[in-house]
This record gives C-alpha cells, structure tokens and sequence, in this order.
C-alpha cells in the first residue's frame, strides 16, 4: 500500500522524477567508479602476482622486482638453497635486460628474460614448446616481437648482447632457434620480448661471471608459511628484499596513492550530489503536500504511516538511480580503463576498474543508505507538521 | 655511525673532479641525509649492488635535487659523484647513459639525429622534442583521464542543476500565475525567471571557485608535505576560472530557462491549481 502511494506521487510529476533519476544515476555511476578505482588496482596486481602461483619475490635490497638495474649476484646458489627447504615447492631466477636480434643489416631492439624453466612465473606458454632445463639454443617469443622480428616457431635468429659503442662488436653474440610462443605476463602492450635460458642471456649481456639475476621467486607448498619462509630467508640473506604477495601489493598501493585519493574525493562527491539530488526533491515534495498529509494525520494515519511513505518514495529514487547508474558506471569504468591502461611501462594484464559482486555491493549499499538518510529530514518536516494550522491555511 | 642501505638514482657532477689519489667527494639530497643521518664530512661506502659497497667516499655537499612529476611516486633518492668516480664505482670506466648535443645553428635537430642513427652502434639518438614527448606520455594519460572524469562530473551537475532550477521555478507557480492573471506578459515573467536563474548561477560560481581555491590550496599542501617537494599539483589559472564559469553560467541559463519555458506555457488556472 505505502509503496504503491509511493510510485503514484512521483508518476505525479514524471520529469521531475525523470530528472532525479539521471541525476542519482550519473552520480552512482561515478561513484561505482570510483569504488571500482580504489580497490580494482590492487586486486588485479595481485591476481597477476599470484598467476603463477609464486607468493615470494627475492629483489637486490632497496629495490622492487625489475625497479632498477641492480641485480643478485651468485643466484645460482641461493635457487638451490631455497630448492632444499621442503616448505619450497619450487624457486628460479629470472634476468631481464635489452639484447638485439640482427635482422638482414639492422638490428632490433629486445626485452630479455633470462630464465629458469623448472621456476618461473613470467609467463604462459602459448604455442610450440617450452624451454627444457638444458636447451641453450632455444628462444622463446612474445607475440609483439614474433611480429616485429616476422619470426615463427622454428626459425632460427642472431641475437646480440650489451653492444659495445667502442670496439663496434657485441658482448656477446649466439644463433637461437624459436622453440614456442609465449605471453609475457608483466609486458606492457606492445613490448618485444623473448626469453632464453639464464645462463644464455647472462652470457650475451656479460652478467655470467658473477651469477646474477634480477629476481628470484619462490612458490611456497602451503600459503601458510610464506610469511614464515619469507622471515628466514630475509634473515639468511640480509642483503636482498624479500616480498611476499601482501608487501608488494602495500608498496604498489603506496605508490598509487593519487588514484586512491581522487576516488576518495570523487566518491564522497558523488555522495554528496545524491544526498542532495534526494532530500531536495522530497522536501519539495512534502512542502507541496503539507495539506494532503495534514488532512491524512487528521483521519488517524499515524505520523509513521507519514514517515514510512516519504522513506519509500526517497528509497524508490534511490534505487531507480542506482540500477540505472551501476549499468551506466560499468560502461563508463571501460573507458576510463581504456585510458588509464594506456599508461607507458603498465603490465597489460593490470586493470585500474576491477568489477566484481563486491564493488557493486558496497557501491549500491552506501547509496540505499545515503538515500534513506537523505529522505529522513524531510520524513521528519511531513510527520512533525501542526494539523489544524495546515487544514486551516489551506481553507483560507 | 648509522648504517643503512638505500637505492640511489645517481646523478653526475662534471667539475671539480679531485684529482687521483685524494678522497672521493659526493653530494646527498637532505631527504637521503635525513634517512640514512649522514653529516658533512661523514664517509659512505657506496657500489652498484648492496653485496659490494666497495667504495668509499665523503659526503661534501647537500643538494636539492630538481623536483620531477615522473618520479616523484618513486620517491628515490639522490646522490651526486663525478663522473669518473661513478664509472669506478660501477666498474664501467669510460660509459655513460647519455649525453647532450648541442647542434650548431642552423642545423636541423632532427637531421643530426638521422644521421647519427644511420651509423650508430650501441646507441640511439633522439632530439629534445622526442625525449620530451616519450617522458610526457604519463601524464598526457592522466590529463586524459582528468578530461573523462570532468565530463562525467559535468553531466552530472547539468542533470542536478536542471532538476533544481525546474524545482526551484515550481516554486514560483502561484507567483506566475498572479503575475499572468494581472496581465504581466509571458515574456517578462520568462525574463524575470531567467535572470534570476542566471543570479543563482553567479552566485554558485562565485562559491563555486572560492571552495576550489580553498580545495587546491589544501591539496598543494598535502601533497607538497607527503612528497617533499615544491611541485604544485593543483592549479588553478585565470583561464580555468573563466571557462568554468562560463560553463556554470550557460548550464544554469539553460536549465533555468528550460524550467522558466514550461512554467510560462503552463495555462494561468493550472499554475493556480484549479485548471
């Protein structure tokens, strides 16, 4: 009966109603957004993170994975001293550095990871084979580099190390044959990358006397002692970074603060709008209908049949709105995804807008609340109203 | 002595190197100094990687670096090391990153650099224009972004405005009505309507760029103070101001004058609620 009185009185006035609507719809639209951009970065880098099933990340102390050119020296020792730990279902390391591929008389330029078979968690084999353990002629290939260097399963390619602008010749230099297709998981979109064995890429670019790498992973048998197996090996090793999932995901959170910050903002904003867009569109209507309720109260409709009704009709915009703007805000959450994954450098698999049942939920129950809240000072003004004064004024 | 590991992005100094035998010298951003509590005079052992800190210099000088948007999120530190003492340290005598060409006048930069390129080995050439666009990309992504969000910002108070100038003008109904039962013409109420819409919008956009300035001032604080630097993050110029208000004003206007249209085409008996 209330909801029915409801919808009648804002059929009454359908472009007032209609307007609410779009209002509370591009607000909640923002605001699902925005919900959406605080915590969809974090989700999606952990989700990459943990693709692989790796929890521990072994950087040079000071740094994060792959943040600068510092590299861990004798790697080979400390893979196998992890290999030992039986809480350690696997460990590898990986070394990313440029290397050039000679194309006819030019050469192209090549994001390498020198990496270890048994443990990595760069990427996902597509086509073709992956590296054994012991292949030193094999080449792995991300798509973009395939096309760039028009390169298929197979084929066989020079590939340069560091070049050295004095002497004109390469640091190293070795004939790879194409053994698989690869995605490169943390590749920007675009990149050219490949991947050969560790000690193959060490040896192209001169990092092989000292056994170094960029990084090492670490899976652990059980999520449950990752914290624990990573405390041991930071004190075994107090010169190396060690990150579990949950730290790197803190240190990428600290860094995007900004984006944490604007959706604050523009969330509390689009809050603030519905508030607004909802007490005032109900206090106009309560104040057009003083004398209704007043004659209402004066036949016996209690004061909490009035408030009930007013709650309803604010809830009723309120929900419209939402539903409209949930669906508006995914379409919008796309492209503002499409622009801030444009980002230079940015794995192509991170997303800034993550939608899941979470961030509709919070997104559409704070606006239920905010809307009920929203209806209450009005409820109150239509309920607390002088009945004989309002019947009285408006028979005069 | 206070002992801390710190990355540093090492930057260069190219005079002034001592000469062979003496003391290295190097200078530290306050921000490191402050981290890792060095003085002047302290000694530091630095080196390419945390497992060989090999070698040994003497903190000289502090310096402020120049405040950079591209890595201000990195929040790296600074130290500054001549040229070849930074070559020493990481045992790469005689390499650089990068140099600068200044071409003679006259000559096109971006000829130099083809030319360069065609014979290069080991290096690429890029003229300034390039090095600014590849290092500007971020942020014309965050413009971009900024751009969207403004859109969608201005939908949304166009959407609230309208609904609130049509609230506000159905306020006026019994006015309009007796003001067209006194034989005040349609035109006049619609102007009357309008201007005072127009006024609202004024007023709103007075409030408007005073809570803006207010707003900006607070963010430039907050983040000056979180990043330890003098770059401003909000900014807000005459050119801003103006196109905002503009923008405010003709929203208003249209959605007063919307609201004002169908109050004056609404018939005298309605508006007095007997129609």
């Amino acid at each position: 009966m209330i909801g029915l009185w409801a919808a009648k009185n804002l059929r009454r006035h359908p472009l007032r109603t209609g307007l609410a609507l779009a209002g509370i719809a591009v607000a909640s639209a923002l605001l699902l957004d925005m919900v959406m951009l605080s915590g969809g970065m974090e989700r999606s880098f952990e989700r990459l993170l943990l693709s692989r099933g790796f929890q521990i990340r072994l950087s040079p102390k000071g740094t994060l994975p792959f943040d600068s050119e510092a590299t861990i020296g004798d790697v080979s020792a400390l893979v196998a001293s992890l290999r030992v730990d039986p809480r350690v279902a696997e460990a590898g390391a990986v070394l990313a550095t440029t290397i050039y591929a000679r194309r006819a008389d030019s050469l192209m330029t090549l994001i390498a990871y020198g990496i270890d078979p048994r443990g990595q968690a760069f990427y996902r084999l597509q086509s073709g084979n992956d590296l054994a353990p012991d292949d030193t002629l094999g080449l792995l290939l991300g798509a973009p580099a395939a096309t760039r260097a028009r390169l298929r399963i197979g084929d066989t390619v020079m590939v340069l190390g560091r070049l050295d602008p004095q002497a004109i010749r390469p640091v190293g230099e070795r004939k790879l044959v194409v053994r698989g297709m690869v995605q490169w998981l943390y590749d920007s979109p675009g990149e050219a990358s490949v991947g050969a064995l560790l000690p193959v890429v060490q040896a192209l670019v001169g990092q092989r006397r000292g056994d170094r790498a960029s990084a090492v992973v670490v899976r652990a048998r059980q999520d449950s002692s990752v914290d624990r197996i990573a405390a041991d090996v930071r004190r075994l090793n107090p010169r190396l970074e060690v990150n579990s999932v949950a730290t790197l995901v803190t240190q990428f959170r600290t860094r995007l603060t900004y984006f944490r910050q604007l959706s604050l903002i523009l969330g509390t904003i689009s809050l603030v709008v519905t508030v607004l867009l909802v007490s005032t569109i109900l206090t106009i209507t309560v104040h057009e209908r003083v004398a209704e309720i007043a004659t209402l109260r004066a036949i016996g409709v209690s004061r909490f049949s009035v408030v009930r009704q007013i709650l309803v009709e604010g809830a009723a915009l309120t929900i419209g709105g939402t539903i409209a703007g949930l669906g508006l805000g995914l379409i919008t959450a796309r492209y503002l995804d499409g622009i801030l994954r444009s980002f230079p450098g940015l794995p192509a698999a991170i997303s800034f807008f993550v939608a899941d049942t979470r961030s509709l939920s919070v997104a559409g129950g704070i606006l239920l609340v905010a809307g009920a809240l929203a209806g209450c000072f009005p409820a109150w003004r239509a309920a607390s109203g002088p009945i004989a004064e309002t019947l009285r004024m408006e028979a005069t | 002595m206070s002992v801390g590991v710190a990355r540093i992005m090492a930057g260069l100094l190219f005079t002034n190197a001592p000469a062979h035998g003496q003391v290295q010298q190097v200078a530290v951003e306050p921000r490191l100094a402050q981290a890792l509590g060095l003085h002047l005079g302290d000694t530091i052992h630095l080196g390419s990687a945390p497992d060989s800190l090999r070698f040994t210099a003497v903190v000289a000088a502090l310096f402020t670096p120049k405040s950079d948007p591209a890595t201000l999120m990195r929040r790296d530190f600074q130290i500054r090391l001549h040229l070849p003492a930074l070559a020493t340290l990481l045992g790469q005598p005689d390499r650089v990153d990068r140099f600068g060409v200044v071409v003679r006048p006259g000559a096109n930069p971006d000829s130099v650099a083809t030319a360069l390129n065609r014979t290069a080995y080991g290096f690429r050439a890029f003229t300034s224009r390039e090095v600014a666009g590849g290092s500007s990309q971020t942020f014309r992504v965050v413009s971009r972004f900024h751009r969207a969000i403004a859109i969608i910002s201005i939908v949304a108070s166009a959407v609230f405005l309208l609904c609130i100038m049509l609230l506000k003008v159905e306020e006026r109904r019994i006015d309009a009505a007796v003001m067209r039962f006194i034989g005040v013409r349609r035109r006049t109420i619609f102007g009357a309507l309008l201007l005072e819409a127009c006024l609202v919008a004024l007023i709103g956009s007075g409030l408007g760029v005073g809570l803006a300035y207010g707003a900006g001032a607070l963010t430039n604080f907050y983040y000056q103070r979180l990043f330890h630097t003098s770059l401003i993050f909000s900014l807000i110029t005459p050119d801003i101001v103006l196109e905002s208000v503009v923008l405010a004003l003709t929203l208003g206007l249209v959605a007063g004058a919307l609201a004002a249209l169908r109050l004056v085409r609404t018939p005298p008996l309605t508006l007095w609620g007997r129609g």
